[in-house]
């Protein structure tokens, strides 16, 4: 599916439907609780609900696949008669999402013919592939020989600390992703960084937490 | 858009001119934007409608002076020309304002002309004043008023302004001055000096000889010498000023081995690190006799620090399209591919902007210019493996597979791309050729030393002054790279090191850098030329964590595939690991020499070959450093080397 049409919102729908399912677990819970057990009646209600429910999300599931494998046939017909097009396809499934769904792997190796095996082989190979979502904010700290040279580590020791992240990996919450790149070919104003598409430039360490307070809380800094 | 013939490329050749007398030209390369240039270009876009006069704005590549990014050049009518530099918002406002309007130049943002005059032509306008010396305790100000009174007492202040420059080209030359238009530049200016400079060289137009500075400007730009001229994603820019008139002369009546026999003349080797001779790796190519033949452009440019190819690839695209289809043409090939790291989205629409252009205008396809030639090109994206800037990884990227080198031969000439003879040639090579063929080998060969001919692009960066790049022939000396063209050490600290040629490269401790730079004789340095990446490094840099730092780097990027790689890297960085945290033992030294010359004997290919290369010539050139690691720990390791210049490799280790 193009981005550009994706709704820009997601269904209300799903959020509440995320804490129903919550607040049953709750009310369940509690009537353990009181009672040492769930009686039968409760639970043999619950089930049948439950069964009607994952009936749908059966469905559900099928949507969303139906879609992903759309996306797929339409970018395997575009770069169809290209030779060795696995890595052009894998390009711009990256673009789009950020990383590459094991499910959309899945579609490719199908679509194409390739063993699934084969497309790891080239998805772990090659560093611009994730196999990860990213998060909602991106940091990529360049180290670089020149931003080593000036004091890239010391950022990243600082990013580390503040984010509670190890290099490659992102927060618990999926709000920032820190990445470690080879070389952003901004020499002449290292060291650098990328956050979100936007690059700093002749920094030292204390900008590290100055930067991350700006993209989280844009108004707040200005 | 109609398909071009010889005739219009001709008229194009003929016509070649600049722009209307005002214009501003933005550096919009990738190292710009990310400084600002573009919210810098559209407060220019917005606001030369409010001047009242026609001015031109445009987005043009990279001059290179990455210092100071982003870089603005500006022309008004009865004005010199100068750049700016560092030019934010606030900045771009005021030259809107003072320059462009009031005709006034800004203080603290000019860059001086690097191609300086030793006679005056005419009255000057303009002085740039920069106390060159030291970072602190600056005299410029100072100057500047005094020059300026000195003009008011000749009654001069209406007519020649005085502005403090950014940067003056020149370093460590005391207080320098340059005259504009003329650019005549003087330097060492001493307070009694004022007078005469305002009495002779302003009012009389005479040159000062003691205080002239003579030395020409050491860079020669020939793969540069688009860029930064003209918007690069302009096809009819690149026309006027002409490129294509290199594929013009080719296909008017040059028979491929003319072409091949020209480019040997010229002396061209490949730029991308190995210098193996450009004419011969073309006449191998054609000489196998099976089609379809590939010609690939490779702009995998992996080394840390270096971005020339990109800058190249920015700022001059349509050259180097057309150096590959005159590439194409020599060898007989078909198909070419440009195969652009991922990383570098700015440069991959720029050449796919060209090539789309090109391609419409007839200068791809089929009978190119009515001639039989035909040939198509296409864009491939890396997608980040270091490895993939090499050949045989490269073209198995390509393919789409996981970008393994295989053993050669054969050589891809032979066996390349889909199975079939493929010719492979740097960004940097192929943006020479076109430049060749219209000027002749014998232009290019003019330039350079022994079997290292014509002139090369390094990035310099590390702990310089001055981070930039510069076009220089091959066989000045280091020391002039570093120094006169870079400014010397950042933060007045003494130098250490220039490492070359990336994580394939070594180091070159401070005692050599009279060296001529050539790929022979960084070679015998235990270096190599690489793909031109200069790091300078200080006093404060250990070279046990640099040379782990690359070692780690190859370690990374290591495919896998053979042992020597994969085993010996990982054990030469285990030993280096310890080493650095004090844990070092005896026989270390030698444990890391003996498997370094196991990996560049057993290596499958150039990664492996040459990963040891940092770590050897670190032993070579500092092994009293590693010894103080292992003998007196790292604390002690640290102040040695911070405070005692580097010993030569015969010199006794230090005493623990």
């Amino acid at each position: 599916m193009p981005p550009e049409t994706v709704p820009p919102e997601l269904p209300t729908q799903l959020s509440a439907w995320k804490d129903e399912e919550a607040a049953l677990l709750e009310s369940l819970e509690q009537i353990e609780h009181k009672h040492g057990f769930i009686p039968r009646n409760i639970a043999e209600e619950v089930s049948r609900v439950l069964e009607v429910k994952l009936e749908r999300l059966r469905k559900l599931q099928i949507k969303v696949e139906s879609n992903v494998r759309k996306e797929v046939d339409t970018l395997v017909t575009k770069w169809k008669d290209e030779e060795g097009s696995l890595i052009l396809i894998l390009h711009e499934i990256e673009n789009q999402h950020g990383y590459v769904p094991r499910e959309i792997a899945m579609e490719v190796s199908y679509a194409l013919g390739v063993k699934l095996a084969r497309i790891y082989e080239v998805l772990t190979f090659y560093h611009y592939f994730k196999l990860k979502p990213p998060g909602r904010h991106n940091m990529s700290l360049c180290l670089g020989t020149a931003c080593y040279l000036k004091g890239a580590p010391a950022m990243l020791a600082e990013a580390k600390t503040l984010l509670k992240v190890e290099e490659g990996c992102t927060t618990a919450d999926r709000e920032w992703h820190l990445d470690v790149v080879r070389c952003i070919g901004c020499c002449g104003m290292s060291p650098a960084m990328v956050v979100d598409g936007k690059t700093y430039g002749r920094l030292n360490a204390s900008d590290v937490s100055r930067i991350v307070n700006q993209t989280t809380q844009p108004k707040a800094a200005s | 858009m109609n398909k071009l013939t010889f005739a219009d490329l001709e008229k194009y050749e003929k016509t070649m001119a600049d722009s209307g007398p005002n214009w501003v030209r933005v550096s919009m390369d990738t190292g710009g934007i990310a400084a600002g240039a573009d919210t810098v270009c559209t407060i220019f876009e917005k606001g030369v409608g409010t001047l009242g006069f026609p001015v031109e704005v445009r987005h043009v590549g990279s001059l290179g002076y990455s210092f100071a990014d982003p870089l603005v050049e500006i022309a008004r009518e009865g004005m010199p020309r100068v750049v700016y530099g560092r030019v934010d918002d606030e900045v771009a406002r005021q030259i809107l304002q003072d320059h462009l309007a009031g005709r006034r130049l800004l203080d603290d943002h000019i860059l001086a002309w690097r191609n300086r005059a030793l006679t005056f032509d005419g009255p000057s306008t303009h002085i740039l004043v920069k106390d060159t010396s030291a970072e602190k305790g600056d005299k410029s100000q100072f100057f500047q008023f005094s020059l300026a009174e000195e003009l008011k007492r000749g009654n001069l202040q209406d007519k020649v302004q005085v502005v403090r420059a950014l940067d003056m080209g020149v370093y460590d030359e005391g207080v320098a001055v340059q005259f504009l238009p003329s650019r005549v530049t003087y330097t060492n200016v001493l307070a009694p000096d004022v007078a005469r400079i305002v009495k002779t060289s302003v009012q009389g137009k005479k040159v000062i000889d003691d205080l002239l500075y003579k030395k020409p400007d050491k860079q020669v730009r020939v793969v540069m010498r688009n860029c930064g001229k003209f918007d690069p994603e302009s096809f009819q820019d690149s026309l006027r000023y002409g490129v294509y008139q290199g594929l013009a002369s080719v296909l008017r009546g040059m028979k491929p081995e003319d072409v091949i026999a020209t480019v040997k003349t010229s002396g061209l080797r490949g730029r991308g690190g190995a210098g193996f001779p450009t004419w011969l790796k073309w006449q191998i190519t054609r000489a196998v006799q099976r089609t379809p033949k590939y010609i690939i452009c490779n702009g995998d440019e992996g080394d840390p620090g270096a971005y020339m190819d990109r800058s190249v690839l920015e700022g001059d695209p349509h050259s180097v399209l057309e150096g590959l289809i005159i590439a194409a043409y020599a060898i007989g090939a078909t198909r070419g591919y440009f195969y652009i790291r991922a990383e570098y989205p700015l440069a991959v629409s720029r050449v796919e902007k060209a090539i789309a252009d090109a391609r419409a205008a007839g200068l791809l396809g089929e009978n190119i210019l009515g001639s039989n030639f035909s040939f198509d090109a296409k864009v491939r994206l890396g997608a980040g493996a270091f490895v993939c800037g090499e050949e045989t990884a490269l073209i198995a990227s390509i393919e789409g597979k996981r970008g393994s080198p295989s053993p050669r031969p054969p050589y891809p000439s032979e066996r390349g791309l889909f199975g079939q003879p493929t010719a492979i040639n740097n960004v940097e090579t192929l943006a020479a050729v076109p430049a060749i063929l219209v000027r002749g080998g014998d232009w290019y060969g003019q330039y350079g030393v022994e079997k290292s001919r014509g002139t090369k692009v390094f990035a310099v960066t590390g702990k310089v002054r001055h981070p930039q790049l510069v076009e220089v022939p091959l066989g000045v000396t280091l020391r002039d790279i570093v120094f006169d063209l870079c400014g010397g050490v950042f933060g007045s600290k003494a130098i250490k090191a220039v490492q070359t040629g990336g994580p394939s490269g070594g180091m070159i401790p401070e005692h050599l850098l009279e060296t001529k730079v050539s790929y022979e004789s960084l070679q015998e340095l235990g270096s190599i030329m690489g793909s031109g990446g200069m790091i300078v490094m200080d006093q404060d840099d250990s070279m046990v964590e640099v040379s782990r730092f690359y070692l780690r780097f190859c370690v990374d990027e290591s495919c896998g595939k053979c042992a020597p790689c994969r085993i010996g890297g990982y054990q030469m960085l285990q030993i280096l690991n310890r080493v650095a945290r004090g844990r070092g033992e005896k026989g270390d030294v030698e444990r890391l020499r003996a498997i370094s010359k196991a990996m560049q004997k057993a290596s499958l290919c150039g990664l492996g070959q040459t990963a040891p290369n940092p770590v050897l010539s670190a032993l070579r050139y500092f092994e009293p450093e590693f010894k103080a690691y292992l003998e007196g720990g790292v604390s002690y390791a640290r102040k040695m080397s911070a405070n005692r210049p580097p010993e030569p490799a015969a010199a006794e280790p230090a005493n623990a």
